[in-house]
């Protein structure tokens, strides 16, 4: 008779590896918040200016702006667990030669970095 | 000579119900392994104390243990590494059944491993039988022999969760050995190992927790391969459905 041991619901509590996992995989639910009041945003901008003028109240909101700061933080560690994933799972090869990982982890940072540059000179002056 | 509580979790399914911790106090320098800590309780403290073992170098892949939490060898870890804690305590890799003390039941690993069939299919015209040397260059080989160093030790089966919760999934290291194979160029099986790899308990049912490699002994790192393998398996999703409307 062999023993087989159960899988409890707590099982990521028990390994920091498996914190960091849980943690990485949570950054949806700030996200999700982000996602959805973007919806908003463009469902108000439809129904006329009041409704528009009204969004732009609510997104002022402190708390608003607080889980909107989070969501901001929660993509930017994803994005650091995901950059360095990115290497592992698609080798990059220039002929015979491999791209070295950190260089490709480099070059997703200054994606992000050039997206912020874009946004700023788009939006600068709107908000 | 300096003595450490070595703590092992015991299981005599004649006498128990349930797994017990049973404590032993083994003396140690810098040299001994956890390995070592355990063949003394054997031969100096408890003789019926089971667990498995042969090489003691990080090659055989038999001694894979839970120790403090973590799955390793228990060859290539020491007890001077324990020193702050103070203790050590060595359990049955997780996820396993359990069949008496440190032994665990790998036979669905082992199902899983032969059902991805790790090894080069050819086809027959150009196969085996007619002698042919299959040459291969530096370059061809440098793309799967990361994933080639596999000694089936199991470590990483104990560090997926995904597996703990779901026996029937492959597992890192079954297909990281299936990627390893397809990403040989003197290898014609991918067809084959495709269905399986993309199949519900195939590559898909990794979220990528990643710790199957950070646990690895040998750096294949699986978790790397198993998610190429998601990549090689959209690609092969996609060419089916040009296939199907032709």
């Amino acid at each position: 008779m062999s023993y087989k041991p159960v899988l409890g619901r707590t099982w990521w509590l028990k390994n920091p590896a498996f914190k960091a996992y849980m943690l990485r995989e949570a950054t949806v639910l700030p996200l999700t918040f982000f996602i959805l009041c973007m919806l908003a945003g463009i469902y108000s901008l439809l129904r006329g200016e009041a409704s528009w003028l009204n969004w732009v109240a609510v997104m002022g909101n402190p708390l608003v702006l607080a889980l909107n700061a989070l969501a901001l933080l929660a993509s930017l560690y994803h994005a650091a667990t995901f950059f360095v994933l990115f290497p592992r799972v698609m080798p990059i090869r220039l002929g015979d030669k491999k791209v070295p990982d950190n260089l490709i982890v480099a070059g997703q940072w200054a994606g992000v970095a050039g997206v912020f540059v874009l946004a700023s000179w788009i939006f600068w002056g709107v908000l | 000579m300096k003595t450490m509580e070595v703590k092992v979790q015991r299981y005599l399914p004649e006498q128990h119900s349930e797994p017990q911790v049973e404590c032993f106090s083994v003396p140690y320098d810098d040299s001994t392994s956890v390995l070592d800590a355990l063949n003394y309780i054997k031969e100096e403290q408890d003789s019926s104390l089971s667990y498995r073992w042969s090489c003691r170098m990080a090659i055989c892949g038999s001694c894979g243990f839970m120790i403090n939490g973590e799955p390793k060898l228990g060859c290539k870890v020491f007890l001077r590494d324990y020193a702050a804690a103070g203790t050590v305590l060595i359990e049955p890799l997780a996820h396993f059944p359990v069949e008496r003390d440190l032994i665990v039941d790998l036979e669905q690993f082992m199902q899983h491993l032969d059902a991805i069939q790790p090894y080069i299919i050819k086809d027959s015209a150009n196969g085996v039988t007619e002698m042919m040397p299959h040459r291969q260059t530096p370059a061809q080989m440098d793309k799967y022999q990361q994933f080639a160093a596999c000694i089936n030790c199991g470590l990483c089966y104990s560090a997926c969760p995904q597996f703990g919760l779901n026996p029937e999934f492959i597992g890192p290291g079954a297909l990281a050995l299936a990627h390893r194979y397809n990403l040989d160029s003197r290898d014609e099986g991918q067809a084959e190992r495709m269905p399986l790899i993309s199949a519900d308990e195939g590559a898909w049912s990794c979220t990528f927790v990643g710790y199957c490699s950070d646990v690895c002994p040998q750096q294949v790192d699986p978790a790397a391969a198993v998610n190429q393998a998601k990549v090689l398996s959209a690609q092969d999703m996609v060419m089916q459905l040009f296939r199907r409307n032709k």
